[in-house]
């Protein structure tokens, strides 16, 4: 064949080229002999899918030694090649391999040879694997493991199965559905280094509920693990550490079994400091932050505790950094948003560290990477802001100096806001809490929240959301409608009532509970106006309803609500006046059951409130029942429940009201008077107090 | 060591080994450098000797020492399909995790193709084995390329791409196969340790002269020898 010698260079270039086009770039001599190539690469294709065939139709035979060779030369094509894995898979070679592994009169080298291809084309695509998933390969490797003599044939199919696990549509619940199989996993961890490999990964990615981390436990896992914690070997460690943490996670007998477990003299905790160490990589070093994070956050070690405050800490504050690769940068963000999330010592900590808050307001920033494609770079902010955010939550939920550290941070309020409307629910809910955190501050409420109009999204928000990010916004919307805040007028003006309103009729008592007591806050020190919007949107059965909630929190701010409402002598008169015979009926009823006494109180004190009004004073003073309980009230072994009683008596008996001199003749004749005079030898000061109020109210003019 | 005002004061180098003597080295830890120097570099039949004599164990199973250098022959002399057969015998998963390094070991197969000349086989190879590996990497595509360019000439041995036909390009790969190899059994590096501790000992009298310090340095590496500088 002729071959022209041309000494001219290739266009070398990154756009997509077939192979024949290559030979396009070179030069226009030889398109000739490229199209005589491709003339017989199709002659030769032709003959090729003839000789694939003998070997594919080999490895149906009866004969041990035609089938071995058969299948050594399938594994010799797939093995590497996605092309290959989805030809063979394409021409049915599945259901034949499954057959020969299930099939215990084969000999090992077979079995051995078809566990081998099937863990190949597990490292296919993910269309290869649930090809496999559908011939039902996991029950059939477990069944293969279980029973297997050969070691070498587990780990293979331990191997296999470990490819099939990194799908997520991998039925990994399996390893769960017997006690055996646990145990049969961790009595062959040790045999090798694969097999230490593989059953680590199984385990982690298989481990979703609390009964699976029992289960484990059960099974003696804290110390296999343990003891693989001292391995020298990165691949080993690295699942090892994964599934320790998801071991832990939240779960406190296990977590406090494996913070006093030990290998080789060292405690688990010890050891993975060790591997917290500089020289280790950084991908250890966090894992085994977590996993310490996990141990603390499951109280199995203190917040005071060293490993935490100069090890963990620190570790992750530095990984944050912007000089580590962003996956990294967003666990360990993460891991710190939890390390510290309900101890205000390591939050302070931690926003003093290594200029914490100003990384984090890189993350905000992010600009996105001009060589990644724009959906990558899209990807890679939404991970990095709701990280942020997080740590920013966490942060600020205790410290007032902490949230103006944050809020000063250059445009990050402005980014919350924006948040809030993002298309990613995880931005949005790490943006919310971020908020309800920050909320807590009265200055932040008066100037900042203000001026950016906050309110806004948090009430689009309200309209429809899922219940998760609901919760945190009805949160947050309470704080925003506390009496300092300036924010709280148009937020009535835009209709919140009727929101709130709809929040405590839901069946989840988290949301009952934001809606009234949001509604509390809203009706304190408002005008008559907002009062009656809430009586009438909740409406009085409701409020009965409320009084009867299963979940005390909910009972006390509806008292709450109605001590707000029933504030200032005209608004009593007026509501008192539309309700007064149901309320009464209401705080009867919450005195007569079998609550504490802060509820209790609540009530009390609505009564009080009652009598503080012109005409509603009638409602007590002729409901014999309610002047027994208030006389009972007055010598009950709870101070705060006598002061309350007398509280409200005080309010009967004012002097210079209109009608007082009858309220007082009455109430001396049913013996208040002389409970008053009994209570004087008290040594309270505070109930002291009460009772010579009462007593001048008493003594004549 | 005190310090005056003409800078650091200078050792001599009989109190330099005086100091040196003082520092105690366990045996045990140098038989096990030099194992790792043994196994490393691939000398097994000292390895099982220097097993026998010094009773240190060699951290690896030493029959893989075989294989790996069965493997390595077989690419230094362009059997590239047999070391693969080979690699996937011993280690099924390499290939499937390390798909780069399948396609380096293709590529070297499609090259001896060419060098013998066997253009027909050489394009079936390339169409049906490693036209998939350049869908998907723009860089193998370029080196796909390149590779291919050397059918376009008659002499590729004169062409621009002759560095692919030369001995050092199959060592290169056979390099990095074995290195792949390495850490598929978990061997923390594919250099021998001895090779660092030589590099720390250089670095260290470096970084001494750089600071003008006066004492004896160690001036031939391969026979320990220390002098004083002139």
């Amino acid at each position: 064949m002729m071959i022209l010698n041309c000494p001219l260079m290739v266009s070398v270039s990154n756009s997509y080229y077939k192979l024949s086009e290559a030979f396009l770039g070179i030069s226009t001599f030889t398109l000739l002999y490229s199209m005589l190539l491709i003339l017989k690469l199709i002659e030769i294709w032709l003959q090729d899918v003839e000789s694939s065939r003998s070997f594919m139709d080999d490895i149906y035979s009866v004969e041990t030694e035609k089938c071995l060779s058969a299948l050594i030369q399938l594994k010799n094509s797939v093995i590497g090649s996605n092309k290959q894995k989805g030809n063979a898979i394409q021409q049915g070679v599945i259901p034949r391999l499954t057959q020969l592994l299930g099939d215990y009169e084969q000999p090992i080298d077979i079995r051995n040879e078809t566990v081998i291809i099937l863990g190949s084309l597990a490292k296919g695509t993910e269309d290869h694997i649930k090809e496999l998933i559908k011939s039902d390969i996991v029950p059939l490797l477990l069944n293969c493991i279980l029973s297997a003599e050969d070691n070498k044939f587990s780990e293979n199919c331990l191997r296999c199965i470990c490819s099939v696990f990194k799908s997520p549509s991998a039925p990994v619940h399996l390893i769960f559905q017997d006690q055996s199989i646990i145990a049969h996993l961790l009595s062959l961890i040790m045999y090798s280094i694969s097999n230490q490999i593989s059953i680590t990964v199984i385990l982690s990615t298989s481990i979703k509920t609390q009964k699976h981390q029992t289960m484990m436990w059960d099974e003696g896992a804290v110390f296999s693990l343990a003891a693989l914690l001292s391995s020298h070997h990165t691949a080993v460690l690295m699942p090892t550490l994964s599934c320790l943490a998801t071991l832990c996670h939240k779960n406190k007998p296990v977590a406090a079994s494996v913070a006093t477990a030990s290998f080789g003299g060292k405690s688990v905790p010890d050891l993975l400091v060790t591997l917290m160490s500089r020289d280790k990589p950084t991908e250890m070093q966090l894992a085994s932050a977590k996993c310490i994070t996990y141990l603390y956050r499951a109280d199995a070690l203190s917040a005071e505790d060293p490993k935490i405050l100069y090890k963990t800490l620190p570790i992750l504050v530095y990984l944050c950094q912007d000089i580590y690769p962003w996956q990294e940068r967003v666990e360990a963000a993460e891991t710190l948003a939890y390390l510290t999330e309900v101890n205000v010592e390591l939050q302070r900590l931690a926003s003093i560290s290594n200029h914490l808050i100003t990384v984090l307001t890189t993350f905000v920033n992010y600009k996105g990477d001009s060589s990644l494609p724009i959906v990558k770079s899209e990807e890679i902010r939404k991970e990095l802001v709701q990280a942020a955010f997080r740590v920013f939550a966490s942060l600020g939920s205790n410290d007032e100096d902490i949230r103006k550290k944050i809020i000063e941070s250059e445009n990050l309020v402005h980014h919350i806001v924006n948040a809030l409307d993002d298309s990613s629910t995880k931005v949005k809910l790490a943006a919310i809490r971020c908020l309800h955190s920050l909320s807590r501050s009265v200055q932040q409420l008066r100037t900042t929240f203000h001026d950016h109009s906050v309110w806004k999204p948090l009430m689009r928000l309200l309209e429809n959301a899922s219940d998760d990010i609901l919760t945190v916004t009805s949160s947050t919307l309470c704080n925003l409608l506390l009496e300092f805040s300036p924010s709280k007028e148009p937020i009535v003006e835009a209709g919140a009532v009727d929101l709130l309103c709809n929040l405590t009729r839901r069946t989840d008592s988290a949301l009952r509970l934001n809606g009234i007591w949001a509604l509390m806050n809203m009706a304190f020190q408002a005008e008559q106006k907002i009062k009656t919007l809430i009586l009438n949107n909740l409406g009085i059965d409701h409020i009965f309803r409320l009084l009867n909630d299963t979940e005390v929190n909910v009972v006390m701010k509806t008292l709450g609500l109605l001590r707000n409402l029933l504030c200032t002598k005209p608004h009593i008169d007026y509501i008192m006046n539309l309700h007064g015979s149901e309320i009464i009926k209401g705080v009867t009823m919450i005195l007569d059951a079998n609550h504490s006494s802060e509820v209790k109180e609540q009530a009390l004190c609505i009564l009080a409130n009652i009598g503080d009004g012109d005409t509603a004073k009638d409602f007590i003073m002729n409901n014999d029942d309610i002047l027994k309980k208030l006389q009972e009230y007055m010598t009950h072994h709870n101070v705060k429940l006598q002061v309350a009683a007398i509280f409200c008596i005080s309010n009967l008996v004012w002097k210079e009201e209109s009608g007082s001199t009858e309220r007082q003749a009455k109430l001396k004749e049913l013996g208040v008077v002389r409970l008053l005079q009994q209570l004087y030898v008290t040594n309270n000061t505070t109930l002291f107090d009460k009772v010579k109020t009462a007593m001048t109210q008493f003594s004549d003019p | 060591m005190s310090c005056n005002d003409k800078g650091f004061e200078v050792i001599n180098k009989n109190d330099w080994m005086r100091k040196l003597e003082n520092i105690h080295i366990q045996r045990t830890d140098m038989n096990k450098l030099i194992m790792n120097y043994l196994v490393t570099e691939g000398f097994k039949e000292a390895a099982e000797k220097f097993q026998q004599e010094s009773g240190i164990d060699p951290s690896i199973n030493l029959n893989t020492m075989d294989d790996r250098i069965k493997i390595r022959d077989e690419i230094q002399s362009g059997r590239i399909e047999e070391a693969i057969l080979l690699v996937n015998k011993l280690y099924p998963d390499l290939l499937d995790n390390d798909r780069h390094l399948y396609f380096h070991l293709q590529q070297l197969q499609l090259i001896e193709l060419i060098r013998q000349s066997k253009v027909e086989e050489a394009l079936r190879f390339a169409q049906e084995r490693l036209s998939e590996a350049g869908e998907t990497n723009p860089s193998i595509l370029n080196e796909l390329e390149r590779t291919l360019a050397l059918l376009a000439f008659e002499e590729p041995m004169k062409s621009p791409f002759s560095d692919l036909l030369n001995q050092t390009h199959r060592q290169k790969i056979a390099s990095e196969l074995n290195a792949a190899i390495l850490k598929m059994e978990q061997v923390e590096s594919p250099v021998p340790k001895l090779f660092n501790l030589m590099k720390i000992i250089l670095w260290a009298q470096d970084e001494l002269d750089k600071k003008k310090v006066k004492y004896p340095h160690m001036t031939d590496i391969g026979t320990a020898t220390i002098e004083m500088p002139k």
